[in-house]
């Protein structure tokens, strides 16, 4: 969480996470440069440029994918999350040479404009087996241009982050047609039942990992609450940690219930920095912390701390004997509520 | 995530889990997987037609009847281009007749018996391989 905009808010944990991503690159293109050379030696550089790079972002982009439900599915992915940033745009840079070589390999040696030739050589859309498949991969990477180029927090700041999310939903679009330009191209060409298997192995992870999570989140939403006289109970105030908070789901929307120095505070559970789970994160410094990106709110107001502007709803809280009631209905986004006192 | 958001990433992964498996399916149900290198019969075996002359090495067979060239490609050439020529009287490649991709069968017109064929790399400039008729 910083004030200024910086290119790049570096920390020591980010340094190392981005020279492990730098080390994988390179140690995964000189293994795929010396297996290709032992087993087809006859292969253009140009030719193991694009094979080699293009194969690395498609490995990339199932490894970002994965790590959204892997961290909602243990907490233990948690820092690879706080990094997926970055790994996004290495896996851009290396989509970028990939498309780069294939653009000057089989469009830029001609007389037309590369981007002409590339929408004109081949119109056969009514063909399976000679699709313009290079025209699927050139739309996913202007996608993914998009989504490198409007990464950063300047960006999300100014989109704002409902914006900025749904934008960045575009990596679904890109991965299907990712899917089919590989399929409709490469595979047409280099048939072999280990990469198409690879292929689909993968799709199985990365879709897999999506609906479980996404059913399992859907059993947290539909849990019922008992209403009495408009309060809603929802806890012992011992099932809650020290400085933790569970997390409960009122008016379709989840509430995070803070237990701190004795009391309790509720927010709403989404950080307006990238939709993070607060309830997930745990208080630090008397301020509730985003487990995704360290955003930080005060638990009785929901604001965060001056100089930063972010603010989240806040909700009523009673306890009767050990039980927490809440007011399911939401105050002003940073209004102040005395904290439920224990 | 908002319940909004949640909602839209189960609607978009129901989504992916059916056009992606109909987009694979549909781009390799006519590739033959398995067989493609094996594949070295003669769609004009067991027809009236007769060669006028054949060949054969260690890359393709080839086959030349009254008004075509037949080339079996028994598997995938590694070199980035691979194209047909037909050999002049003095060994060297003149017209185009076609290029050869994936290992498979490949018909080719031609009114004229040539004199060989060469298989030409044109992007690396080398010869693949080459025999005189």
């Amino acid at each position: 969480m910083g004030l200024d905009y910086q290119l790049v808010l570096w920390n020591k944990h980010k340094k190392t996470y981005d020279k492990i991503i730098a080390a994988s690159m390179l140690l995964y293109i000189i293994l795929f440069t010396v297996i290709t050379l032992i087993f087809n030696s006859e292969t253009s550089i140009e030719t193991l440029v694009i094979r080699a790079f293009g194969s690395l972002a498609i490995i990339m982009l199932h490894v970002i994918l994965v790590i959204g439900p892997l961290a909602r599915l243990n907490t233990n992915f948690l820092p690879i999350l706080y990094n997926r940033r970055h790994l996004g745009v290495s896996m851009f840079i290396a989509a970028l040479i990939h498309g780069s070589f294939s653009m000057f390999q089989f469009h830029a040696l001609g007389d037309v404009n590369p981007i002409y030739s590339l929408f004109t050589s081949n119109m056969d859309y009514g063909s399976l087996t000679n699709f313009p498949f290079q025209v699927l991969g050139f739309l996913a990477l202007l996608i993914l241009f998009v989504m490198a180029s409007t990464s950063h927090d300047f960006f999300l700041g100014n989109l704002s982050a409902r914006v900025w999310k749904r934008l960045h939903m575009m990596v679904y679009f890109a991965y299907a047609l990712i899917f089919a330009h590989v399929f409709l191209g490469a595979f047409q060409q280099e048939t072999s039942p280990f990469t198409i298997g690879i292929m689909m192995i993968g799709f199985v992870i990365v879709a897999s990992l999506h609906l479980f999570t996404a059913f399992k989140e859907r059993n947290i939403d539909t849990t019922k609450t008992v209403e009495i006289e408009g309060w809603l109970e929802v806890c012992h105030s011992s099932e809650i940690e020290e400085n933790r908070a569970k997390i409960f789901t009122v008016d379709n929307e989840r509430v995070a219930i803070f237990k701190y120095d004795g009391k309790l505070s509720a927010i709403h559970n989404v950080c307006k920095h990238q939709g993070g789970p607060l309830g997930e994160g745990k208080i630090i410094d008397g301020c509730i912390t985003c487990p995704w990106h360290g955003y930080q709110y005060v638990p009785s107001n929901g604001k965060s701390p001056p100089p930063f502007t972010e603010k989240v709803a806040t909700y009523e809280l009673k306890l009767e004997g050990d039980i927490v009631y809440i007011n399911p209905k939401a105050f002003d986004e940073g209004t102040e509520v005395k904290p439920c006192k224990l | 995530m908002t319940s909004g958001l949640r909602k839209a990433h189960t609607y978009i992964w129901l989504l992916l889990i059916i056009v992606v498996p109909v987009i694979m399916m549909l781009s390799i149900k006519d590739l033959n997987l398995f067989a493609s290198e094996n594949n070295t019969t003669s769609q004009l075996s067991g027809s009236k037609k007769t060669s006028l002359k054949s060949f054969e090495n260690d890359i393709l067979k080839m086959a030349v009847y009254d008004n075509h060239i037949e080339i079996i490609l028994k598997s995938t050439l590694k070199n980035s281009s691979s194209v047909v020529y037909e050999m002049d009287e003095k060994g060297n490649k003149s017209a185009v007749i076609g290029q050869l991709t994936t290992a498979g069968i490949y018909n080719f017109n031609s009114n004229n018996l040539p004199k060989g064929i060469i298989i030409y790399d044109d992007i690396k400039q080398v010869e693949i391989t080459k025999f005189p008729l």
